[in-house]
């Protein structure tokens, strides 16, 4: 098993997202995972960046590979949209835009060779799903999560390729590992809308509004996620989006590594609970 | 036993039914044949549409299990071994209105396309006597999206066309105003690009759904992102979409190198973000937004070297 990484922790885990960021780093250790964090990285483009200057973009992701390259370790990534930019970037350098892209690079005295793959926490879990288990001291027995993948761990699936966009299962078996019951539920392969929520905030506004009511319906305790910008937009505008909808359900939204912290018997402070903007600690 | 369960419609009621086979009569065979073959021998009622059988007219977009596909580029066995099971149901594209059964009605999408004027309009340089040609390398770039067969793949998945189809359009229809926005005979491509923009360009959620659905490989979200840069570059940078992709642009290149959520939502909105003063008193009471970075940060390590990357690239796109 891989353990040590070159961690890619992307621009929310700094800011908004900083929870998810203060659990992953809780729960590493206990898995004999190593995050080394890349020095000098920079923001992947979110897929917004990408629509004003792809080619500037690319060089920035091409810089954020040659660096993990520099630390002779594969890239983790906690974030479901810097994992598809980051892995897009890579496809299209190994297909035959790397030299093109390398003249850039010299300019900073980098190149990028390809040596490093680009991975997620949840690919990394599924993948070691006896070994979380094995660190489970606190099974979540009885708690009912609705396991809401989010469009950028699975689709594309030429770009991303784990398993199908069509019926996954990566994310129940890390779930069923902690001892928790995965819910089905209508919404769990659906967009939270979380890109679009500057121009289409009535639509976006709806697309929370839906998964949560979905939720809600499948009796989920709590909605749990990969991808940090769902949890952000599942969980910060969740209040504004069921006022907006008249809809009462209220359900906490955790990101994966907070989920994993409570099985691994960490407390809620440590998981930084008391962020979540819909009240989590009561899961803790 | 194989059993599908078909979403039905006689013009008045919705409602399904099961057809069960044979594994003999579904092994080997494609969606399209499965269902011809319910309708030979089980159900002649059953309504759908179908031509060529070899994926190049797009005629024959269903969905299973809730994801779009071409039924005569399908095998069953593909099918029952993805979702391990070989009971499945099969729908009409959703996000078009259902006429009978799996027929659905095309109308409205093609009058979208109508819009985006997907014929081209030459040069004035190009005559009927002189002709309109391109060299090779010209189609090339323009040659994944003229494989585009208007199957609705896309669209039948697009979670934005779900949520609400009144600011935007099918994504096939992007496709092609990408398509002949850069074909190199264009004579405007504004043409293209501004009735694209007025049919919600930027309101794209990114789910990505359209490039994983489409049987020709064609990334419609991709062709959006490009349309995005290639009408802001012919000045159209008015509107929240283009000030909220180029707030992330500037953080990368011009700033620090990593996003500041506190001036981003000053450089999308401007002043009128005061209407998510909530949002941000909801957020600096959670301590998830620190005003302070209003100010700026200090650029990340090695920042000045991907900016003369970034140049050095700018230098050689323009040669």
């Amino acid at each position: 098993m891989q353990t040590e990484y070159a961690f890619f922790p992307g621009c929310v885990l700094t800011q908004a997202a900083k929870e998810s960021r203060m659990a992953l780093e809780a729960v590493a250790p206990i898995l004999n995972i190593t995050l080394r964090e890349i020095p000098g990285w920079t923001c992947c483009g979110a897929s917004q960046a990408q629509d004003v200057d792809p080619l500037a973009t690319l060089v920035a992701n091409a810089r954020n590979l040659a660096l993990a390259e520099q630390m002779g370790l594969p890239v983790l990534t906690s974030c479901s949209t810097c994992l598809l930019m980051l892995r897009r970037a890579k496809a299209e350098l190994d297909g035959g835009q790397k030299d093109r892209i390398n003249t850039f690079l010299a300019k900073g005295n980098m190149a990028y060779k390809g040596e490093s793959e680009v991975t997620s926490l949840l690919w990394v879990l599924a993948q070691n799903a006896d070994a979380l288990k094995a660190k489970v001291v606190k099974p979540l027995n009885g708690m009912k999560v609705a396991a809401f993948y989010g469009c950028h761990s699975l689709r594309p699936e030429s770009a991303l390729g784990f398993e199908s966009s069509v019926n996954p299962s990566s994310f129940e078996k890390v779930v069923h590992a902690l001892g928790a019951q995965g819910v089905p539920f209508d919404k769990r392969l659906d967009c939270c809308g979380f890109h679009a929520v500057y121009p289409a905030e009535k639509s976006v506004m709806l697309m929370t509004s839906e998964i949560i009511n979905s939720a809600a319906a499948a009796g989920a305790n709590c909605v749990v996620t990969p991808c940090p910008l769902c949890q952000m937009q599942l969980d910060i505008y969740q209040d504004n989006a069921q006022e907006l909808h008249k809809s009462k359900a209220r359900v906490p939204v955790l990101h994966l590594s907070q989920l994993v912290g409570l099985a691994l018997g960490l407390p809620a402070a440590k998981l930084g609970l008391d962020y979540n903007v819909i009240d989590a600690t009561k899961l803790g | 036993m194989a059993t599908l369960i078909i979403d039905r419609f006689d013009g008045k009621k919705h409602y399904e039914q099961s057809y069960v086979l044979a594994p003999a009569d579904v092994s080997g065979k494609t969606v399209l044949n499965t269902l011809l073959f319910i309708k030979q021998t089980q159900d002649p009622t059953l309504n759908f549409t179908a031509s060529c059988r070899c994926a190049i007219c797009g005629a024959c977009g269903v969905r299973v299990n809730g994801h779009a596909i071409l039924a005569c580029d399908t095998k069953m066995d593909d099918l029952i071994a993805t979702y391990g099971s070989d009971t499945m149901r099969i729908s009409p594209l959703a996000n078009f209105k259902v006429i009978s059964d799996l027929v659905v009605d095309w109308e409205p999408a093609v009058e979208n396309l109508r819009k985006i004027h997907p014929g081209m309009v030459a040069k004035p340089e190009f005559s009927m006597k002189e002709g309109c040609r391109q060299t090779q390398a010209e189609f090339d770039r323009i040659k994944k999206q003229w494989d585009c067969i208007i199957c609705g793949c896309c669209a039948s998945e697009c979670n934005k066309l779900t949520a609400d189809n009144r600011d935007y359009m099918e994504p096939f229809v992007f496709t092609h105003a990408w398509r002949v926005a850069n074909d190199s005979r264009s004579k405007d491509p504004l043409l293209h690009g501004k009735p694209a923009v007025a049919g919600g360009l930027w309101n794209c959620v990114h789910c990505q759904e359209c490039a994983n659905r489409c049987p020709k490989g064609i990334s419609s979200a991709d062709d959006i992102a490009a349309l995005r840069a290639k009408v802001m570059a012919k000045g159209m940078t008015d509107g929240v979409g283009p000030a909220h992709a180029k707030s992330f642009y500037t953080d990368l290149v011009e700033d620090s190198g990593r996003l500041n959520e506190v001036r981003l939502a000053l450089r999308t909105e401007g002043i009128s973000t005061v209407t998510r003063a909530g949002m941000a008193i909801t957020l600096m009471r959670q301590g998830k937004m620190n005003p302070l970075e209003a100010f700026g940060e200090d650029p990340v390590e090695g920042h000045a070297a991907l900016v003369k990357m970034i140049e050095a690239a700018h230098a050689a796109a323009k040669e």
